[in-house]
């Protein structure tokens, strides 16, 4: 079967790309590939490890488990889309702070993950931290590090809300 | 098209498939009738991209559904109950007050059901007609006697999920047919439910896991305990025997250990990797006995 390419417009981190897609190219395969948006990784490729993560229309998903059709007009955001101006959003200087990364691999998941959370809920609980993060893998720091990183982030998002 | 699981071959690409994203319910059964086993239905993809990924399980045509809007309702009927659309995910579920406050029991499965970023794209209908024998939210809409409306091009029909599964990835749908929603009607006067799922680390697939839901247990007369499992056989089940063996007059205690023997009785576990035919009939008896004593005393 000869696959068509289908255009597509995806909206990452505020600006628009245009890009040709095959229908089983995943959205993780065409941010890495093709916009050559690298802090979105690829490791199990089946929705167990979470290094994939976006947020998808504001939502955290896991992109290997996503068409890059389907995202068709959809806002993404990666981790790039949190420091726009090469200046580190609170949570991730929170996450360098407690050394909440070593090799750095799962970090983008876990800080897109955390960045949602704590816009949603910023007094979220421990509980609710672990339960967030509980689909992402960290290989590495044995996670007490990053809940910790999460809890210390939280005042800053409080702070936002309440100039809101 | 049978592929062996014993076998993992590792892919990172899909394999090709033409897509379309139909913007009415016309039009994707349509597709579903002309390509009939050769298209699959997508909805939040959790399963069927996982699938395809290990080449578990084949579709030379994907018909996303997502872009069907009628599909995407969440409706309650006060003393009827509520019909969820085919696109309604999880986490839409999850966070709906109708479904925390009334549907407990059903709420304790999704919460229980892989994580959040899986539960933002997975639907309640595509866990049920993925067939797995594990599917999380199956045991609870067993108990609380869900109905699926299915459709075709050749008209409409309604399959009782008792009579939906047919078997490890198997459903009673047609290679045309397309569910459009699942109907919970409303649980029963003071009902409680849990669901309860058995793990042997929290990121593996589970063990089994058990629904029991409770009504006026106090009263022989409008008591209502109804028990269903996943993944204790080839398909989630409901033990219907023991919704009548509790309406008899006697003590709670006698008739909880009357159902063990009865479930038993009943139900011979399989046995595979996450757990042997005698582990599971340990967790059926101590998650029965676990739940009915929560519930009634709690
Ligand atoms: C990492 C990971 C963890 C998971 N953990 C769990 C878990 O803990 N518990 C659990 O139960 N499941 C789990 N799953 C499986 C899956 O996520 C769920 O079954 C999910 O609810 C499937 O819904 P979906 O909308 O993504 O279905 P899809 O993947 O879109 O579809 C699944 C199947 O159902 C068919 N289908 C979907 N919608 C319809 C429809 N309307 N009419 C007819 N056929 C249809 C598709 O053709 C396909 O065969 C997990 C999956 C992954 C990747
Ligand atoms: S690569 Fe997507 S979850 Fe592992
Ligand atoms: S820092 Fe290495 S996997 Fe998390």
């Amino acid at each position: 079967m000869a696959e068509k390419l289908i255009p597509i417009t995806l909206k990452v981190n505020g600006r628009e790309y245009k890009v040709e897609v095959k229908p089983n190219e995943t959205l993780l395969f065409v941010l890495r590939n093709k916009l050559n948006i690298k802090s979105v990784k690829g490791s199990c490729y089946r929705g167990e490890c979470g290094v994939c993560t976006v947020l998808l229309n504001g939502k955290p998903v896991k992109s290997c488990l996503v068409l890059a059709v389907e995202a068709d007009g959809a806002e993404i955001t990666t981790l790039e889309g949190l420091a726009p101006f090469g200046t580190l959003a609170p949570i991730q200087k929170a996450f360098l702070e407690h050394g909440a990364f070593q090799c750095g691999f799962c970090t983008s998941g876990f800080i897109l993950t955390a960045h949602w959370l704590l816009t949603h809920n910023p007094d979220a609980t421990e509980e609710e931290i672990k339960e967030a993060i509980s689909g992402l893998i960290c290989r590495c720091t044995g996670y007490k590090q990053i809940i910790e990183a999460i809890k210390a982030a939280a005042k800053y998002y409080k702070q936002d809300k309440q100039k809101q | 098209m049978a592929v062996s699981k014993s076998v993992i071959v590792f892919h990172t690409l899909l394999p090709e498939f033409e897509y379309f994203r139909p913007k009415t319910l016309q039009e994707a059964l349509e597709l579903l009738d002309k390509y009939q086993g050769d298209a699959k239905v997508m909805a939040g993809g959790t399963g069927l991209l996982f699938f395809m990924r290990l080449r578990w399980m084949q579709a030379k045509y994907v018909i996303d559904i997502k872009g069907i809007k009628e599909l995407h309702t969440i409706k309650y009927e006060e003393g009827k109950g509520l019909t969820v659309g085919a696109t309604v995910t999880l986490s839409e579920l999850f966070e709906n007050e109708i479904v925390k406050n009334k549907y407990p029991i059903l709420w304790d499965g999704i919460r229980q059901l892989a994580d959040m970023h899986i539960r933002n794209r997975a639907t309640l209908v595509g866990n049920l007609c993925f067939g797995m024998p594990s599917a999380d939210t199956a045991p609870a809409l067993l108990t609380l006697k869900a109905k699926l409306n299915v459709v075709s091009v050749n008209g409409t029909r309604t399959i009782e999920l008792k009579d939906f599964f047919k078997g490890e990835g198997k459903t009673a749908l047609k290679p045309n047919e397309m569910v459009t929603s699942v109907f919970i009607p409303e649980p029963p006067e003071g009902a409680k439910g849990r669901y309860l799922k058995f793990v042997r680390t929290a990121d593996d697939g589970p063990i089994m896991g058990i629904a029991v839901l409770v009504a006026n247990p106090r009263d022989p007369a409008k008591r209502i305990v109804r028990i269903a499992f996943s993944n204790v056989v080839s398909t989630p089940i409901i033990i219907d025997e023991v919704e009548e063996l509790f309406k008899q007059d006697k003590p709670l205690g006698e008739l909880a250990e009357e159902a063990i023997k009865l479930i038993k009785s009943k139900v011979t576990p399989k046995s595979d990797v996450r757990g042997s035919r005698e582990l599971r009939e340990h967790l059926m008896e101590y998650g029965t006995r676990y739940l009915l004593k929560t519930l009634i005393e709690g």
